[in-house]
């Protein structure tokens, strides 16, 4: 369509337009999406070209100062007079150095085999007396590895630094320019750099605490790492892909492979009814409250906010109790109106998955409400008017207009939602534990989501390995999920630009 | 023809007066048959019956000073303790990093939010027995700076929020005031910040509910060193098989008081949480 | 704000600083840190370590009697300046604790018998030392220390103390169930029925729902001996095993709205609340002194009852286990562990938790006096199976039997039964 013709559409006609145009491109859209990743990697091939050929540049063209820096940390700055620069950069080289030779090396040199020697337990054969001998801790060595790895790769940025550095002030230094003093630089930090300033301490709080042992558990995933080969008594080695073919194959008895497709198909299906009704309810609960002629407002508000506002592990163990069988409250009352009690989590499969679905809607509504409320407020009257001239009925205006218009402009949030939901452990955890129990599960029950499947591996039964495969298996799905969407509702975005 | 527009305006009002009412009751009478229970003085259990039949408030005392098996007390504590310092540290951080991807420009920007949303994809707790074994090379497991660092130090990778809203401050804003001779630090902590209240109130907020609700790591954490507990898994182990024969009131006694504050808290700050949150991650 | 800034860089080079110290320290002393202290060269007792600090994990319910016997182990050996500090540990989360991080975890702790075979697979428990095997084996029930069996690289050994039975019985408030109608599952359920009270059972649970095919002859293979075996169930007669499923799953479908599945705490609270709600339930043994304070003089106790199955009353058989103390293989402190271990295990510390608790002992020595319950023990224990080899992936399953069974649309149906019991052996086996 031309810009001319649309701009001579009413508003609702637009709004359809733009919304059909977003559907009808999607493929195109997933198609971009992969060839956006490709572009990344040859972007990110040509960057490390770059700077390897600017490395170079640098050294060829540097003077003696220069390229001793290229082993002798700050020796540039140093000779130039940014003594405190200097020093803290061989001081930097000083510590990396110590902490790999009196620790990195013991363990990254074990890192191909995670360890050779087993602790050895020698029993005296008549007194039973044992003599343990500490051998090798594979999971020391992974994780000391890793962080050696890790910190080396820290460093590894901080030595290019000081390669830029050292030739920046011998050029400086050449040219007669002024070279600045450790306080100027130190200024700088404040404005040019600022976003060091701002971003180094929690990106170091990531690397060591969030990243460290993430790259860690993924490598677990390639490991046997589960009984009996447990640390320190036994050790573990790299298995390479053993463990996720283990997770998808269907041995007799522990069946791995079919729980773990059943319990993907129950965790889709849960948070796409977790995400979505509890969308549209909310949002329909929200448009009654704010209905005009509608009084009280406040009031209906708070009484649902208040359950937002209780922390959500206190109402689901509340919500827990009052399910149970015979001293539940909500079995006490469908007994004293004459029903029968119901096992609502212990029983049945389909009962228990309709309960922490619907207990869910009582979480989760008024959470949405309180999101959508502003939002709905501000749905352009002029959308309204054309519909209400078009003789739509409200339910109509609600799915043609409200509904619509609302999805267009919340999808990062619902998928954000949708994406909390795969991981939403609490609920389950809390209400369900899982149960009931299945008997074609491995160490899983019928409502066990992947994430607390996951959690039962790793705390009940040590199978750390599988756990860390599932949960890179959990990763790619959101991610993908979520790295689609994105890029969709983005051009969508972009598209919005010419109305 | 008007008159009947207004009664079938006043007959949908009424339907909608009664769902609203029904679902209210729904919505709230959990609430209050915690808080009716909690008062109730019959029995420790768990009771047949819907409304109790004696009031008391020993259920509360008891939680307070019976601290032999329960010790709810220091419990309180230790989370008051832990949420104070994981929220100072977590909403800096959080603050800081999404200022810095929301309005400064460098070359590692775009690389590290897509590094930072890719680790946020990933399920927490897959990496809960790497966290325990770094705390314990540090020698800090079983104790509470242990926890501060578990909650505060992945804080940053949820910079999204505050990062949509910082994005919808404008520019002109920083512009004006760099020709005005301020530095970006000056601009952060006295133009952006006092502008931000509902985000920084949104951050201080869930960074200081966080603790209180974690049950997780708190257990790989603390292992048998009961003292150094928090509410959370309190309250989890009180609704545990073998506790809740005889903690059943305490133990709604308990989730009274750790509900108490917290829904006060949320209460009083609504307007900026759905503020901050609307404007920063719900439309992107 | 600046001293926020700075603040927070000071905190962060500390943490920094602290992962390089934590690390160092390992380096330092990862390598000479031999834990041994018995050496292997001696026959005799050796020394207890001087100066040793001992963890001793136990449950909540036997707190306070275990810290009091705690103390005496440290008295009796001032001279060593021996510490034993006690932390509650549930046994059921022992041994999963222990394998968590077993350097961590206590030096001494009590266990259920059904971990022992993941605690032996990753060498986490240490073996008894010979003189203090010889003992045991000596002094304590057969069945308990054949459970605790084993094979360490090559020879026999014991793996832990026996500490006391583990098991179930059925209880009953006496004003509601006879002694007589105790003796059939179908008088006890009926006596409940009338009286409008429930009957509680944990059918969810594997630990009391294998009963349902127990009752029918399945029967682990190789109980004795070899606790590093996995336990497989490979002879039954699948016939036999399906009528009694069947015939559990047929009576509970006829009392339903008597028979209530739940856990067992609540048993006692249904014991104590006024009006009593429950008339009888299958309760463990480490419950007796709840329910006995609930029901007082109408405290009812007996071995399980019998269940008609196809026209013949037949004794019901579950599950007997033991709970055990055990030594942690990393411990710094062996001699002292074991030393403590044994006490524990010893005849009076075992009499004074009959005394103080109601623990069945192990030990042969223990005087019992008239007492109903470890009655129904002893007679439970000529015919139920012994809980030994039991690993991991039994519970689940037999659970989810239990529950199959159980549930409100059950298909009791033979071929259904059948399928049932070959799908979790299926599981459990492996």
């Amino acid at each position: 369509m031309k810009y001319i013709d649309y701009v001579q559409l009413s508003p609702l006609e637009k709004f359809t337009h733009k919304l059909s145009s977003f559907f009808t491109n999607l493929p195109k859209h997933i198609g971009n999406f992969f060839s956006a990743i490709g572009r990344f990697f040859v972007r990110l091939g040509k960057g490390i070209v770059n700077g390897f050929s600017n490395y170079g540049t640098r050294f060829s063209k540097g003077d003696g100062a220069t390229k001793l820096s290229y082993l002798v940390m700050g020796s540039s700055n140093i000779v130039r007079g940014q003594y405190i620069k200097g020093g803290i950069m061989l001081l930097l080289e000083v510590l990396y150095f110590l902490f790999l030779f009196t620790f990195g090396f013991k363990y990254l040199g074990k890192f191909g085999t995670l360890g050779d020697t087993p602790t050895q337990s020698n029993m005296d054969p008549v007194t039973h007396r044992m003599q343990r001998v500490p051998g090798d801790n594979s999971m020391l060595i992974l994780l000391y590895g890793v962080l050696t790895i890790v910190v080396t790769i820290v460093f590894f940025v901080f030595y290019i630094i000081n390669t830029k550095s050292a030739y920046h002030v011998q050029k400086l230094s050449e040219s007669g320019h002024h070279i600045p003093s450790f306080q100027e630089e130190m200024k700088q930090f404040g404005d040019e750099k600022f976003h060091i300033t701002l971003l180094s301490i929690p990106v170091l709080l990531i690397s060591i605490f969030t990243l460290l042992p993430l790259v860690f558990m993924i490598c677990i995933a390639f490991t046997n790492y589960r009984p009996p080969n447990l640390a320190p008594n036994n050790l573990f080695t790299w298995v390479g892909l053993d463990t996720f073919r283990e997770v998808f194959e269907n041995k007799q008895g522990a069946n791995m492979g079919s729980t773990f497709l059943a319990l993907t198909e129950w965790t889709i299906v849960w948070a796409f009814f977790a995400t979505f009704i509890n969308y549209f309810a909310g949002m329909v609960v929200a448009l009654m409250i704010n209905k005009k002629g509608i009084k009280y407002k406040a009031l209906w508000r708070t009484l649902f906010v208040i359950t937002v506002a209780v922390p959500q592990f206190v109402t689901l163990l509340i919500m827990n109790q009052m399910l149970q069988l015979d001293t539940g409250a909500i079995n006490i009352l469908i007994e004293s109106m004459g029903g029968q009690q119901v096992n609502f989590i212990g029983d049945d499969p389909l009962t228990a998955k309709i309960t922490v679905i619907v207990v869910n809607l009582w979480v989760g509504i008024p959470y949405t409400i309180l999101i959508t409320s502003g939002i709905l407020m501000n749905i352009p009257e002029d959308l309204y008017e054309s519909a209400r001239i078009d003789g739509a009925s409200p339910a109509r205006t609600f799915f043609s207009i409200t509904l619509p218009y609302m999805i267009f402009v919340t999808t990062p949030y619902l998928i954000t939602t949708f994406i909390n939901n795969i991981n939403n452990f609490n609920v389950i955890y809390l209400l369900t534990n899982g149960g009931p129990t299945a008997t074609e599960y491995y160490q899983a029950g019928h409502t066990d989501l992947l994430v607390t499947w996951l959690f039962k591996l790793t705390m009940s039964t040590q199978d750390y390995n599988y756990a860390a495969a599932i949960g890179i298996l959990v990763f790619i799905v959101c991610a993908s999920l979520s790295l689609i969407t994105f890029n969709v509702t983005k051009s969508a975005k972009d598209e919005e630009a010419f109305s | 023809m008007i008159k009947s527009y207004k009664t079938r305006r006043q007959i949908a009002n009424g339907i909608i007066y009664a769902i609203l009412a029904i679902m209210g009751v729904i919505w709230v009478s959990p609430l209050v048959w915690m808080l009716l229970h909690s008062f109730r003085a019959e029995g420790g259990s768990s009771v047949h019956y819907l409304l109790p039949k004696e009031y008391t408030f020993d259920n509360y005392i008891k939680l307070f000073t019976e601290t032999g098996v329960i010790n709810f007390p220091r419990w309180f504590l230790n989370t008051l303790i832990v949420a104070i310092f994981s929220c100072i540290i977590s909403t800096l951080s959080v603050l800081m990093v999404s200022y810095a991807f929301s309005r400064l420009r460098f070359k590692a920007r775009r690389p590290l939010i897509n590094i930072g949303m890719v680790i946020g994809m990933f399920p927490g707790f897959m990496t809960m027995i790497a966290i325990y074994y770094l705390l314990k090379a540090m020698g800090l497991t079983q104790t509470l700076p242990a926890l501060v660092i578990c909650y505060s130090s992945g804080a940053a990778i949820g910079f999204q929020i505050s990062k949509g809203f910082f994005d919808t401050i404008p520019r002109a804003l920083d512009e004006a005031a760099t020709i005005d001779g301020a530095t970006r630090n000056q601009i952060f902590w006295q133009i952006i910040l006092p502008m931000s209240k509902p985000i920084v109130v949104y951050t201080v907020l869930t960074a200081f509910i966080g603790p209180w609700t974690d049950f997780i790591l708190v257990k790989i954490i603390m292992g048998d060193k009961i003292a150094n507990y928090t509410v959370a898994i309190g309250l989890q182990t009180m609704a545990s098989q073998t506790y809740i024969g005889t903690y059943y009131t305490q133990f709604l006694a308990g989730a009274t008081i750790v509900a108490i504050p917290i829904s006060l808290l949320f209460l009083k700050m609504q307007n900026y949480y759905v503020e901050g949150v609307t404007a920063g991650g719900v439309k992107g | 704000m600046k001293m926020k800034r700075i603040f927070a860089v000071l905190l962060a080079s500390a943490l920094m600083g602290s992962v390089f110290v934590g690390c160092g320290d390992d380096t330092s002393n990862g390598g000479g840190d031999t834990t041994n202290s018995g050496g292997g060269d001696t026959t005799q007792t050796a020394e207890i370590e001087d100066g040793a600090t001992l963890k001793l994990w136990g449950p909540n319910a036997a707190l306070a009697t275990l810290k009091k016997q705690a103390k005496a182990f440290e008295d009796a050996h001032k001279d060593k300046n021996v510490s034993v500090e006690v932390v509650q540990m549930e046994e059921n989360d022992a041994g999963t604790q222990v394998l968590n991080d077993p350097e961590a975890a206590a030096d001494v702790f009590g266990f259920a018998s059904d971990q022992l075979t993941k605690l032996t697979m990753a060498k986490a428990i240490m073996p008894l030392y010979k003189d203090y095997e010889d003992k045991v084996v000596k002094e304590h029930s057969k069945s308990a220390v054949d459970t605790v069996r084993g094979d360490f690289e090559g020879s026999e050994v014991v793996y832990a103390f026996p500490e006391t039975d583990n098991g179930y019985y059925l209880v009953y408030d006496k004003k509601v169930v006879s002694d007589e109608d105790a003796k059939s599952l179908e008088g006890v359920l009926e006596a409940c029925k009338k009286a409008g009270r429930k009957f509680i059972m944990d059918a969810g649970n594997g630990y009391y729902s294998c009963m349902f095919a127990f009752t029918g002859g399945l029967k682990l293979d190789g109980v004795e001996g070899e606790a590093q075996d996995t336990q497989k169930f490979n002879e039954y007669d699948e016939k036999k095993v399906s009528a009694s499923m069947k015939a559990f799953g047929e009576l509970i479908k006829k009392y339903k709205g008597t028979f209530s599945k739940a856990a067992v705490a609540n048993i006692s609270a249904g014991f104590g609340e006024n009006p009593r709600q429950v008339g009888a339930g299958i309760d463990g043994t480490w419950d007796t002194s709840v329910n006995q304070k609930a029901l007082g003089d109408d405290f009812g106790v007996a071995k399980l009852p019998t269940i008609n199955i196809d026209g013949t009353d037949t004794d019901i058989v579950g599950m007997i286990g033991y709970k055990y103390i055990g030594v942690n293989n990393n411990t710094k402190y062996p001699e002292a562990a074991m030393a403590l271990a044994d006490y524990l295990a010893d005849k009076d510390c075992q009499q004074e938790r009959l005394n103080d608790l109601g623990w069945t002992p192990t030990h042969t020595g223990v005087e019992v006096k008239d007492n109903p319950g470890i009655t129904a023990m002893q007679e439970e224990g000529k015919t139920f199976v012994v809980q030994a080899n039991i690993i991991q992936a039994f519970w689940d399953p037999m659970g989810n039997l239990g529950n199959q069974i159980t549930k409100d649309k059950a298909d009791l149906s033979d071929a259904s039964m059948s399928k049932l019991l070959k799908d979790t052996l299926n599981n459990i086996n492996g």
